[in-house]
């Protein structure tokens, strides 16, 4: 561990985190840019390769720049290229629907993050701060649930959802996370248990019962937390692969995730369309970035002061 | 801010009517966990039953199934590749656990203490936005022995080639760093969070007291820190026993098993060889290591507490 | 409390339990035969996508009450996402099919025998090129498919690097090779290998620790069961097969010397530096790793010729497998065919599909898409022309098909076991962790699967 050694003169509050150049803070930024560097670099390694012409791209593996500089592996992803130009640059004869995945990716997300973040508001606050019998067992009952391996569970939730004739249908992709997820429900009773006691007292002195206490007191202090808890499940729900796969190929309901997977392998021991792929992933991160830049800000200040202030 | 002790003084008149109040309580509290109990029950809870009924039989999808009893418990006994599976998992968890939490409270008390810049913030929460195939998959590219732009860059310093996927003694740490690159920012943020919330009168007051940083980090911020880190723990624990997806892209368990993980070989034994049955009590197995060592975890970390409230 | 939940939990799973048995029961689902309506087919190879939506136009243009809906599932996925839609009663009414995957399929009852359709509406099988129907009849004596397609086995090789070895193409026609010293071939991937500094192979001096290009690629992983494509061409030139009989075998014979004998003179590359260690191939496919000049020659299924010929910056050539010790060359050959899922409601119009695939109308049109190699003889020339109008010369890999030195892709049931044993075994033996002779240890597991029912 790096100490950040600022030995402050006794009997005064030093400025701020003032940017004073000791060593110790050199080591520190240090540190910090490595990290981003590392953090960063596979992001360009990524556009430089979605850049690159796909049949040229492994005669210079090593090089900084766009092998064959090319637009090509985008206009593929999106559907614009014609098959002639799609083969000559190394993509496949299959076809895209980049614009329907993406309308079923967003709604997917959106409506497994509302779920889960309303419903784990709800249950994470009645265990933080309702008393009622057998609370504690059932809390531990459902943290179990974070142990189950997905793998266990996906199968027969499969066959549960082929019995009710909902394979291939939106209910299907939602509905197992619609209700519950383990972490939200732990991460905000984490939270909820941080929030002073006094202040709900207070409200349930003035007469306010549990549900109004939460939904105007609670909801709104915490409102940092639940931008990042949604933040961080629609992610989750975006990227979610495996069970998208099982219960949603069919065109319709096709997830980018699992359109991503198009761009692997498509004959055995052939080769993989790695600047489609790369094309693909950023083009699928591009909402979430937007996203996250559009409410980061918000997020990161807001948690600074939920619970306590 | 407020100050950090909440005082229960004003319970005292609650007291007369607490028995009525209590039942309304619990009403209003069985309603609220009502939708996430609902989802465990059947999501979770029922298909786990499912899969413990079917790991007592011979289930093979299409075939007649019969029940066995503790056959495939008796045949896991002996089974050399489960055996491995499991000590290549903890491995992996071992690894993976100290690299990420290690780095994700370094990070995060870099970007505590000396940036407040959102952007900084939002960059390392960069990786997270892609999906993990899409990460394994870009790593196993760039971490190639022959072609890939890692070992090409170690050329230059006349170290490598490494095999990092291809060896057997690379391939899990490989693994490893793999997805704490893609989770560190995420781990980093919900510990940053937890950071935010200790009050910052406390360092003031250690300031004057003339504590150097390295001495506030051990005296205030791990303490303090403690719920979080072990919501933290707890989740990535439990999270990396289930690595599935960057070995299923990448390795698919080999050089010779070196990297079967225990998921893996669930997966390989129910969708390759068809062997639901086994597979179930595999699942089963793994299900009741990851609640013990869950269990532990919370009991070790007094999860239940927070020392702010 | 929480004693009494757990019992409480305790108790709910035994009750779960012995319903969930009785739940688990295989679904009686006999499909039905309705001559119209939509069919859906699945197929992996993306490459040929197009010829074979053309014949999907074709074909409506022909049946306008019949809809052809193609869903192309790259070969990574396809078969987890086949058996998947099968579990979920969704499957497509027709999907291309491979030797390895469709024992799987007949021994549960999933896919429809065609014996009794062909009977009454043809086609007669002596259209094919000799053998691949064969590979279609299951180890229940019924077929189960028409084949679509074919291949083989053969050398991929940088030419420029060859040429610059002093090797001529006449050379690269005729390699020999036996398990002993390697023959030409090993001469040849000796000659073709170069240390960093510059020093070939088969000079004194050269470092097969740091080698620049290696002779021969390998591709991880390294063959599992079948050795398709990585050995299975040398041990077939000793008289070994991998099963007591071509298909459909219950005793395998990976305990043979010939066999281990193939594999121990194979490992023996990487120490002499002539192939890359095992290691190194994990992540890389040898096409990229040939393009990138670290390898000179691979050995590859024809189905990737149009991947070979379409690699920028590299000229590229084909010959045969090296010629045994018995005198004659060996190959795997392997068969596509189209196979109608048992529970299709439209098996009618599923059957006239795949009729029409498996007819030179629609064949002509893929031998003209210059991917494969249609098992119709009569468009075999025009596919090869098509082919080879690319830039590669397909004749080095159908000769021996014409010569009668191909053998047929070992189906045999357990075939997803049979494979993991052998991946494992191979890997350990590849890597140098264990020594060839463990085969044998391997092949008693293997021939376990099929005494113990």
């Amino acid at each position: 561990m790096v100490t950040v050694d600022v030995a402050a003169p006794a009997g005064r509050i030093p400025a701020r985190e003032a940017g004073r150049a000791t060593p110790g803070r050199i080591v520190a930024w240090a540190c910090l840019v490595v990290i981003i560097l590392i953090t960063l670099f596979p992001f360009y390694w990524m556009l430089r390769t979605a850049l690159s012409n796909g049949t040229t791209l492994a005669t210079a593996g090593s090089s900084w720049l766009p092998v064959d500089f090319t637009w090509g592996a985008f206009r593929r992803v999106l559907g614009l290229a014609t098959l002639e130009e799609a083969q000559a640059e190394g993509g496949t004869g299959s076809a895209v629907d980049f614009w329907v995945y993406l309308r079923n990716s967003v709604l997917v997300a959106a409506l497994i993050t509302a779920g889960q973040v309303f419903f784990g508001a709800l249950a994470a606050y009645a265990f933080a701060r309702m008393r009622w019998p057998g609370r504690d067992a059932v809390f531990f009952v459902l943290l179990t649930a974070l142990m189950v391996p997905p793998i266990f569970t996906q199968l027969p939730n499969f066959l549960l959802m082929r019995d009710l004739g909902l394979v291939n249908t939106y209910a299907a992709l939602v509905l197992p996370f619609f209700f519950m997820t383990p972490f939200a429900v732990f991460f905000l009773r984490q939270f909820f248990l941080g929030i002073s006691r006094e202040i709900e007292e207070a409200a349930r002195l003035d007469g306010a019962g549990h549900v109004r206490t939460f939904f105007r007191i609670i909801v709104p202090m915490s409102w940092g937390p639940i931008t990042t808890l949604a933040l961080l499940q629609y992610v989750q729900a975006w990227n979610e692969y495996f069970w998208p796969l099982l219960v949603g190929s069919e065109r319709s309901v096709r997830t980018l995730t699992v359109a991503l997977g198009v761009f692997r392998a498509q004959t055995p021991q052939g080769n993989p369309d790695w600047p489609g792929l790369m094309a693909a992933t950023l083009i699928a991160a591009l909402p979430v970035l937007l996203l996250f830049i559009a409410f980061g800000r918000r997020i990161v200040d807001s948690i600074g002061f939920s619970g306590i202030k | 801010m407020t100050s950090t002790v909440a005082v229960p003084a004003v319970r005292a008149p609650a007291l007369a009517r607490r028995t009525r109040r209590n039942r309304r309580e619990t009403w209003v509290a069985i309603g609220f966990v009502l939708p996430t109990a609902f989802g465990f029950v059947v999501f979770y809870l029922w298909p786990s039953l499912r899969g413990l009924g079917l790991s007592l039989t011979d289930y093979q999808f299409f075939s007649e199934t019969s029940f066995v009893g503790l056959a495939n418990y008796q045949r896991l006994l002996g089974d050399e590749t489960f055996w491995n599976a499991m000590l290549v998992t903890v491995e992996y968890v071992v690894l993976n656990i100290g690299f990420q939490t290690v780095l994700a409270v370094l990070l995060a008390v870099l970007l505590h203490r000396l940036t407040r810049s959102v952007v900084v913030r939002g960059l390392v929460l960069l990786p997270y936005l892609v999906a993990n195939v899409v990460v394994a998959l870009l790593w196993f590219w760039m971490l190639d022995a022959q072609i890939g732009i890692v070992n090409q860059v170690l050329s230059w310093f006349g170290l490598g080639p490494i095999s990092f996927f291809g060896s057997e003694s690379w391939a899990i740490p490989t693994i490893a760093f793999v997805n704490t690159w893609r989770h560190l920012g995420y781990t980093a943020l919900l510990i940053f969070a937890g950071l935010v919330m200790i009050p910052r009168t406390l360092y003031e007051a250690g300031r004057v007291d003339g504590a150097s940083e390295w001495q506030m980090f051990r005296r205030i911020t791990l303490p303090l820190l403690r719920p979080v880190l072990a919501l933290v723990l707890v989740i990535t624990v439990v999270g990396s026993f289930q690595v599935f997806d960057t070995v299923a892209v990448t390795t698919m368990g080999g050089p010779a098993d070196a990297s079967r993980v225990i998921q893996y070989y669930i997966y390989d034994l129910a969708f390759e060889r068809l062997d639901y049955g086994y597979a179930s009590a595999v699942s089963v197995v793994l299900l009741v290591i990851l609640s013990v060592i869950a269990f532990v975890q919370l009991r070790l970390m007094r999860a239940d507490e927070s020392d702010l409230a | 409390m929480r004693t009494r939940l757990l019992a409480a939990l305790a108790s709910a799973v035994v009750i779960a339990a012995v319903p969930a048995c009785a739940a688990e029961r295989p679904p009686a689902e006999s499909g039905g035969w309705n001559d119209t309506g939509e069919v859906t087919y699945w197929m992996w190879d993306a490459n040929q996508l197009p010829a074979y939506q053309e014949c999907a136009d074709d074909f409506e243009a022909r049946n306008p009450d019949i809809d052809i809906a193609i869903e192309q599932v790259g070969w990574d996925y396809y078969w987890g996402r086949l058996f998947a839609a099968f579990v979920a009663n969704a499957a497509p009414d027709v999907f291309v099919d491979h030797t390895s995957k469709y024992g799987d399929y007949t021994s549960r009852g999933l896919i429809d025998p065609l014996d009794d359709l062909i009977a009454r509406d043809g086609p007669d099988l002596s259209q094919f090129v000799e053998g691949t129907p064969d590979l279609w009849v299951g180890d229940d004596g019924r077929r189960y498919g028409l084949p679509k397609d074919f291949d083989a086995i053969g050398l991929f090789y940088n030419a420029t690097m060859a040429r610059d070895a002093g090797i001529t193409p006449e050379q690269m026609q005729n390699l020999t090779w036996n398990p002993q010293d390697g023959g030409t071939y090993e001469k040849v991937l000796a000659r073709l290998s170069v240390d960093v500094n510059g020093v070939r192979g088969d000079e004194p001096g050269f470092d097969p620790h740091h080698v620049a290009t290696y002779g021969l690629g390998i591709a991880y992983p390294p063959g599992g069961g079948s050795g398709q494509t990585q050995w299975s061409f040398l041990s077939g030139t000793l008289g070994w097969s991998h099963t007591e009989k071509p298909l459909w075998g219950t005793h395998f014979n990976y305990d043979d010397p010939r066999f281990q004998a193939t594999i121990a003179w194979w490992r023996s590359l990487v120490d002499k530096g002539y192939m890359p260690p095992l290691e190194l191939a994990v992540g890389n496919k040898p096409s990229q790793l040939m393009q990138a000049g670290r390898i000179a020659v691979v050995t590859e299924g024809s189905w990737n010729i149009s991947t070979f010929a379409k690699l920028g910056g590299v000229e590229m050539a084909t010959a045969p497998t090296p010629i045994g010790p018995r005198g004659t060359r060996a190959t795997m050959t392997n068969s596509l065919a189209d196979s109608i899922a048992a529970a299709s409601p439209n098996k009618g119009a599923a059957w006239k599909w795949v009729r029409y695939l498996a007819s030179p109308e629609c064949q002509s049109v893929v031998a003209q898409g210059g991917v494969v190699v249609p098992a119709v003889s009569s468009v075999v020339a025009t596919a090869e022309g098509a082919i080879g109008a690319q830039g590669l010369d397909i004749t080095p890999f159908t000769r021996q098909l014409h010569e009668g030195t191909a053998f047929p892709y070992p189906a045999a049931q357990h075939a997803a076991d049979v494979d993991s044993i052998m991946e494992t075994a191979m890997e350990r033996v590849m890597s140098g962790s264990a020594d060839p002779s463990s085969f044998t240890a391997a092949n008693q597991e293997v021939n376990a699967l099929f005494t113990q029912g």
